[in-house]
């Protein structure tokens, strides 16, 4: 029974550091521990190192009275947290749940890597409050190292890895920590500790490389398809002086028949360059029509149809002449950059070359009724699409850049004159 | 785009096969499955260690010959070179070059250069291919992308691709490199779908604890139908190592490149492709800059 009572106060004066100095160095350790310490002790649990926590009989139950016994498990305390909704006060209130229930906040590693698994059930995982709350969890100035020995030897290596893990959440979703996070980190666990060290790495990297991709995608993306179709047309077709055209907005409407037609947009890009380019093509050659070709905007992936005609062979190939050239000299100089007329930049190798684009839009619908429509509205300014056959060479699903020449599921080739002629 | 994905980039680990077969130089490559020994040393949590006895393993004594002949053509076309000039270009053009076409994808030939891998070999569900594009004029790399990660618990991420070029390989499978000391920037003509890449170089570790070190920056595509050449400039790539950016940076030296390759890892679920024209080197004279991190020591000892 001594040698109990011995650990239990052993375990009593290693987490209160004023006790040692209350004690007068001539009293019996002993003999103290004999009512006082006893007491005081029995009744807490043993730390344990599962996720089981003691139940909490309500929400605003507090620590002084009666625990039941039962084991509840952590995930079980967040949902009796959120009442229904599951949002960022939710949240916090299970996070301030568990901090009252005990001051010496006993289980806080587990419960700290249970939130971090909840926040995306919750849709807080790119908060940064809500960080600085779990971070709040840890009890402050305990893992702190006080002497050369606990410097040397990675004082708590189980809590700076927990510290580590919360940082690294907020570094795989591109969260920037702030100020209040670098004081509770240093409150915690101490300048040069684990977490305060990648601390400082995120506040170094994430500045070099926030502004690192030259096409940047806007913040928050627009859910409006008008307007992400806007967006992306206008980034994939490189080129400034490109005009975008809606062709159709969206439509859901109930005719008096109780018949539904939806309408699905069409939104279309085309640039002076490529409007030219047309001007220039052969009418007796057919233009396609082709896609549904994918696009990546951060998470997001949209589909857009491109226009484009036959790569000639090389003998057919019509002359674009400049008439600004100069055989004798150099339009064009980049002396400033140290770069002369003596610097060939060009490479050994022929390029990939493809047929030329006329014009590209991005659709509600993949079928070649509405891909017609946007043809019809190109005719506008394009007058010699009337007068070109236009082959649709549609996939039902996403295809690569260029299988266009394997497999052509949706091929019909209608001359654009015969169609007006039907719908007319 | 976060910086440190649990990435298995040690997927080479030449050095470790060399030493492997220092005691049977010859025997090495008559192995049949000594390729997988070759490029990886990673075993599957859950899978038993090959330990299969030399005398049980297939030997095959036509492979033997073709393998005499193929190195002792080598051997010659080596010494050949010497003569002639650095790599076997003559020295005008060594001085005089600008640029230079590294890879370019017209054939099968080209094509075999590359190992393609992705996270199902941690036992992750991602898939990649590569494939030549229409006409024979790209390589096509393309499939999909799953962030589910395999439960063997120790993984904690998954989802990436990747494709690296081969190890350049000398006569009798010495190792050779590249020296791309006269250029100062990488030139990439590629047609994306928007998503973001990595770019690794791997260098020459002159030390086997820097094995896994490698020089990494990020390739943004800017997706639709045009192509697109950029150029990046060698200053920019910073040191990384298993995934993770590393305190102290060093500037990539040119004088020994083992291999480039490419990543996808951008926790985006979902198919994804991406065509490469060629990938060449630059000497822009018109870039200055030495190093575009700063290299003094990050955590001081005092």
């Amino acid at each position: 029974m001594n040698c109990v009572r011995k650990l239990l106060l052993a375990r009593e004066l290693s987490a209160r550091p004023g006790v040692l100095r209350q004690l007068a160095p001539g009293l019996d350790l002993l003999r103290l521990q004999g009512s006082s310490c006893a007491q005081r002790f029995w009744p807490v649990p043993v730390r344990s190192h599962s996720k089981f926590t003691p139940a909490v009989k309500g929400d605003q139950e507090k620590d002084g009275e009666s625990r039941d016994g039962s084991l509840v498990p952590l995930e079980e305390l967040f949902d009796r947290a959120c009442k229904g909704e599951r949002n960022k006060a939710a949240f916090t209130r299970a996070v301030e749940l568990f901090c009252q229930r005990d001051v010496r906040r006993r289980g806080h590693i587990e419960f700290i890597y249970a939130a971090l698994q909840k926040m995306p059930q919750f849709g807080v995982e790119r908060e940064l409050d809500v960080y600085n709350k779990i971070l709040d969890v840890f009890p402050k100035e305990v893992f702190v190292p006080r002497n050369f020995i606990q410097r040397m030897f990675n004082h708590y290596p189980r809590q700076q890895e927990c510290g580590i893990h919360v940082l690294e959440q907020m570094e795989n979703y591109g969260i920037m920590p702030d100020n209040q996070t670098k004081f509770l980190l240093l409150q915690i666990f101490g300048a040069k500790s684990h977490p305060v060290r990648k601390y400082q790495r995120l506040m170094y990297w994430f500045p070099k490389f926030k502004h690192v991709n030259p096409y940047p995608v806007p913040v928050p993306l627009p859910q409006e398809p008008i307007d992400l179709a806007r967006i992306s047309l206008q980034r994939i077709a490189a080129d400034l002086s490109a005009k975008v055209t809606v062709y159709q907005m969206p439509l859901t409407d109930i005719l008096d028949s109780g018949k539904e037609i939806t309408q699905p947009h069409i939104v279309g890009i085309q640039s002076p360059d490529q409007q030219e380019l047309l001007a220039h093509h052969n009418p007796d050659r057919p233009v396609f029509v082709e896609g549904p070709f994918p696009l990546w905007l951060k998470k997001t992936c949209v589909y857009y149809y491109v226009l484009r005609g036959e790569l000639l062979p090389p003998g057919e190939k019509g002359e674009m002449l400049d008439s600004e050239r100069n055989f004798y000299y150099p339009m064009h100089l980049d002396l400033d950059l140290d770069r002369g007329p003596w610097d060939d930049e060009e490479f050994d190798v022929d390029e990939a070359e493809e047929g030329p684009i006329f014009a590209m839009c991005m659709a509600g619908a993949g079928d070649q009724a509405t891909l017609a429509k946007w043809i019809l509205g190109l005719q506008q300014n394009n007058p010699i699409l009337s007068q070109t056959p236009v082959v649709f060479h549609l996939a039902p699903g996403p295809r690569e850049l260029l299988a266009a020449s394997d497999s052509e599921p949706g091929e019909e080739e209608i001359p654009q004159s015969r169609r007006a002629q039907q719908e007319c | 785009m976060a910086l440190s994905f649990k990435l298995m980039e040690n997927v080479f680990l030449s050095s470790k096969c060399h030493r492997q077969n220092a005691l049977h130089p010859f025997c090495g490559p008559l192995l049949t499955n000594c390729i997988s020994k070759l490029y990886s040393s990673y075993r599957r949590p859950g899978t038993s260690p090959d330990n299969t006895p030399l005398w049980k393993m297939n030997f095959s004594f036509e492979n033997g010959v073709d393998w005499i002949k193929k190195n002792f053509g080598l051997l010659k076309k080596e010494l050949v070179d010497h003569v002639k000039g650095p790599e076997g270009r003559g020295f005008e053009e060594y001085f005089l070059e600008q640029t230079r076409v590294v890879w370019e994808f017209r054939s099968q030939k080209d094509l075999d250069e590359w190992v393609v891998s992705s996270d199902a070999e941690i036992g992750g569900k991602s898939e990649a291919y590569l494939k030549l594009g229409k006409n024979n004029q790209t390589a096509l790399l393309f499939g999909t992308l799953s962030t589910e990660a395999p439960r063997d618990g120790e993984t904690g991420y998954s989802g990436y691709c990747a494709i690296r070029a081969k190890l350049l390989k000398g006569a009798f499978d010495t190792k050779k490199y590249y020296d791309w000391s006269n250029f100062n920037s990488l030139y990439l003509r590629v047609r994306g779908d928007g998503r973001p890449w990595m770019i690794n170089i791997y260098t020459d570790p002159y030390y086997s604890h820097q094995k896994d070190d490698l020089y990494t920056y990020f390739m943004f595509t800017r997706g639709g139908p045009y192509w697109q050449e950029i150029t990046i400039p060698f200053s920019k790539f910073f040191l990384s190592s298993w995934g993770r950016i590393q305190d102290d940076q060093y500037p990539l030296w040119l004088d020994k490149i083992s291999s480039v390759g490419f990543t996808l890892g951008d926790k985006a679920d979902g198919p994804f492709q991406l065509e490469i024209d060629f990938i060449g080197l630059l000497n822009d004279r018109a870039h200055t800059e030495e190093f575009a991190y700063e290299k003094y020591e990050r955590n001081p000892k005092a």
